[in-house]
């Protein structure tokens, strides 16, 4: 949601604050749309979900209205790398921990998550996937018996 | 049973081995994050949150409490140290600490340090076991419109005296509660908000949402933020204060203590509001109030001794009521979950072992975090010189892990990448994620109660008015909320976090 021309009006991240509470509470009325609101006796499932929704759209509308008026605040600037890597290289160990085993994942997840932070070493976070994988292997699949494959079934 | 009974129970459960080893764990692991800056006690918890599932119900919570009051000690180590604060609620030791260490008095801040918050938490777990009872027996009277009135008034609380805006952190409550309302519905199985995922019919797990929430987007923006490296550690010198120290902080460390006992029985209290308030408090009743931030030594004894009380009297009203009144409670509240315990007034008479287990655990830890922080300071210091860089893989592997284990599913580990993502924008929109955690825990709570509550009364609200516990309550919550109003007492509010910020 970006802020109106002006430019020296708009506190952006009460303005994305605004955006979310009104997204979260649209995104709920819509899917409790078919959901029964019962009465206060008899409160149907769609009751309480619909007066949350309504109050987080109204807070929304209230605390957007207020960042218009006041002075413009940039949001900080945003780094995609860390966000991006991190996020994808969790994605990638949640289907490798399921197909290729726990060894894999795990030196996946290590590999790539280091990538977020430029300047690494590869030497140190090779010897790092590796201790952690070791530990991760010994201590949560053998000591705590979590259920995951350690090598690719 | 009669106290002495109760608290032998407590002692002898505490002190079994594998307790007892649990206990060490979590005061090492507590004094490892609070050092360490850049990893929290919550998103410890989170991470640690799953593996409690494998241990028995007493020891893992014995473990994770051990986390929470650990940390305390732990922070006030960076924070004099390295003028960091290790710790969010170290935030003001840092004022005075640092100052103290720069004039080589570092031992002598550390050990009142650690020596007020051994204190503190004895008072505290004095506190809990005297309070425990009382209230649990005067809670054992509710009847879910008193539980409503109260939930309603513990969250609204919650956000008043949390820092930060009000209104974002009602915002944030609601999210929780909408979060807490997906799945199935209890009363009529209807399923909601699901999206019509399979996976989400029995709901969203609370660790997904903690570790994507408070672990994955921690990570992130840690990452974003560049020159973390390269911290100067204050040289250490002899580890014990002066009798002039002494003479002058131990009146400091009883009202940091009484203070932060206090505030952490209120809702949204916690370590870092009692730490803030304490250091006002001091610099009030000091004879020379214009010295603190020169390194006064009742400037770091009162906020150590109060975040170490508040930590462990914020146990109370989980314990007893069944009600947590922050995000660390949030946590402590889903581990009991994890074991089907509810706590709540029915725990003190059913399973008197693992209140008393715990209260006895809790000063067990404090002793042994005095040894644990004293001699073997050296080792903690060098752990500071560890970079960030080797450290995150770690906690992402960890969180990944945690998150997976619960139920051998892509979908969880997706879902709280999503939640990370989520937090990453909550960030950027500064909106601090903890009230969310509180409103999803007590929102499957709160629709129950109420929707029970005008069962009774066949749709008659009048009830909440009638009982004289909740007209109390709600009115505490108007008059809160009418307080908020006034821009005198905005500005209070707003004074008490400054440093905070600063």
């Amino acid at each position: 949601m970006a802020g109106p021309a002006a430019s020296d009006k708009g506190d952006r991240p009460d303005l994305l604050t605004a955006a979310i509470f009104v997204g979260f509470g649209a995104l709920g009325l819509w899917q409790t749309r078919v959901l029964e609101g019962g009465t206060l006796a008899q409160m149907g499932p769609g009751f309480l979900p619909r007066v949350v929704c309504v109050l987080l759209i109204v807070l929304g509308l209230v605390i957007g209205f207020a960042a218009l008026r006041r002075d413009a605040e940039p949001i900080e600037p945003i780094k995609l790398r860390p966000v991006i890597i991190i996020t994808l290289s969790i994605v990638a160990f949640a289907y490798a921990a399921t197909h290729l085993g726990f060894v894999i994942a795990s030196l996946l997840l290590v590999i790539a998550g280091s990538l977020a932070d430029p300047g690494g070493k590869w030497r140190t976070t090779l010897l790092l996937a590796a201790g952690l994988t070791a530990f991760g292997a010994i201590v949560f699949v053998y000591g705590l018996g979590v259920q995951v494959p350690l090598w690719p079934v | 049973m009669n106290f002495v009974d109760l608290l032998m129970l407590g002692f002898s459960e505490a002190m079994t081995p594998a307790n007892l080893g649990f206990c060490l764990l979590g005061a090492l692991l507590g004094t490892l994050i609070g050092v360490l800056p850049g990893i929290g006690p919550t998103a410890t918890i989170a991470v640690l949150l799953p593996i409690t599932f494998f241990l028995p119900p007493l020891a893992g919570i014995i473990m994770l409490a051990g986390i929470y009051y650990g940390a305390q000690y732990g922070g006030s180590t960076t924070a004099i140290l390295v003028n960091l604060p290790g710790e969010a609620s170290a935030v003001v030791t840092t004022l005075d600490g640092y100052q103290m260490a720069r004039q080589g008095r570092a031992g002598a801040a550390l050990a009142v340090a650690a020596l007020g918050s051994f204190f503190a938490g004895t008072v505290a777990t004095f506190a809990i076991a005297v309070a425990g009872p009382t209230l649990s027996s005067f809670a054992l009277n509710f009847g879910p419109a008193e539980y409503v009135a109260l939930m309603v008034f513990g969250l609204l609380a919650a956000t008043i005296l949390a820092s930060g805006p009000v209104l974002k952190a009602i915002g944030m409550i609601l999210i929780g509660l909408l979060l807490g309302m997906v799945g199935t519905d209890q009363a009529t199985g209807a399923e909601r908000l699901t999206f019509g995922a399979v996976e989400l019919f029995d709901g969203i797990d609370f660790i997904v949402i903690a570790i994507g929430l408070f672990g994955f987007s921690e990570i992130i923006s840690n990452l974003e933020r560049s020159g973390s490296e390269g911290v100067t550690v204050a040289p250490l010198t002899r580890l014990w204060p002066t009798r002039e120290d002494f003479r002058n902080s131990w009146a400091a460390v009883l009202r940091g203590t009484g203070l932060g006992t206090l505030l952490g029985l209120l809702p949204g209290g916690g370590a870092t509001l009692a730490s803030f308030s304490a250091y006002s408090l001091e610099k009030k009743v000091s004879r020379h109030p214009e010295k603190f931030g020169t390194g006064v030594v009742e400037g770091v004894a009162a906020p150590e001794a109060a975040n170490n009380a508040a930590a462990q009297s914020s146990f109370i009203p989980l314990l007893t009521l069944g009600i947590p009144s922050n995000n660390m409670m949030a946590m402590m509240l889903s581990a009991f979950m994890i074991h089907g315990i509810t706590p709540g007034p029915s725990v003190l008479t059913n399973q008197p072992e693992i209140f008393w287990g715990l209260v006895a655990s809790m000063w067990i830890g404090n002793l042994l975090l005095v040894v644990i922080n004293l001699p073997m300071i050296g080792l903690w210091v060098r752990l500071l010189t560890v970079p960030y860089r080797l450290l995150y893989p770690a906690i992402l592997l960890f969180c990944c892990i945690g998150v997976y284990s619960m139920n051998n599913r892509i979908f969880d580990v997706i879902l709280a990448a999503g939640f990370g993502l989520l937090g990453y924008v909550f960030r950027k929109a500064k909106c601090e994620p903890g009230p969310l955690l509180l409103g999803f825990v007590l929102g499957p709570l709160l629709e129950a109660n109420l929707r029970r509550t005008l069962l009774i009364t066949q749709g008659d609200p009048s009830i909440f008015i009638e009982r004289p516990i909740s007209l109390v309550m709600l009115i505490a919550t108007v008059v809160l909320l009418g307080l908020m109003i006034f821009p005198a007492f905005r500005k209070t509010r707003e004074e008490a976090f400054q440093e905070e910020e600063a």
